[in-house]
């Protein structure tokens, strides 16, 4: 069923409609994505080890830098229509907010 | 038994305010756990943006395997460090002594 809450651009038709063992674009893509989000988590762990200061900084802007590129990756698969986002019911938000709000009682500051 | 007599080289010791530029036993093993993963990324990203067909894709892999060859090369000049020198330098019993007398 088709619903309004679908977020994608329409899939651009460079891949071959009968798809064979072979690797494409998209695939290219998505491993290389797999690849980045794979670094990050392991940096991070290095960086919260880090014994020295420059050691820290410098890890520290590799896993931004990894960050930003796994993020372009990301931006060129949607462009091409490779990665649909769904819009969640506006009543489901409201729930939550109701939800949370109502936590105010808890907080300490 | 317990004492509270503290060992006389303690009281010398002169505090070290921030951790040196020293490479740790730990910090190697993680060097060269990035390193390993930072060369496969780059051949990975090479390999991929010569099999792509779409030319902004083929870029975009390439300017990612670009990236990960400069973080290696970065994270190759931490291991480029004298930790034998920065050790002696560091402040020991000895120094402390100098310092007192």
């Amino acid at each position: 069923m088709q619903n309004n809450n679908q977020i994608a651009n329409p899939q651009s038709g460079q891949l071959p409609k009968v798809k064979g063992p072979e690797m494409n674009d998209r695939d290219f893509l998505n491993d290389g994505l797999s690849t980045c989000k794979y670094l990050t988590d392991s940096l991070n762990i290095a960086i919260r080890e880090a014994s020295h200061e420059q050691l820290h900084s410098d890890l520290l802007q590799i896993l931004t830098e990894t960050h930003q590129s796994a993020r372009e990756l990301y931006n060129l698969m949607f462009q091409n229509g490779w990665y649909k986002l769904e819009a969640e019911e506006q009543q489901k938000l409201q729930q939550a907010l109701q939800q949370f709000n109502g936590y105010s009682s808890q907080f300490p500051y | 038994m317990t004492t509270t007599v503290s060992p006389p080289n303690q009281q010398m010791q002169v505090p070290i305010p921030t951790p040196p530029r020293v490479i740790t036993t730990k910090d190697l093993l993680y060097l060269k756990d990035a390193l390993s993963w930072e060369l496969t990324a780059f051949k990975k990203f090479h390999f991929f943006a010569q099999q792509a067909t779409n030319p902004q894709i083929k870029q975009a892999l390439d300017k990612a395997g670009q990236m990960h060859q400069r973080h290696y090369q970065k994270l190759l000049t931490h291991l480029q460090v004298d930790n034998y020198t920065a050790m002696a330098n560091l402040p020991g019993p000895q120094q402390a002594q100098q310092l007192s007398q």
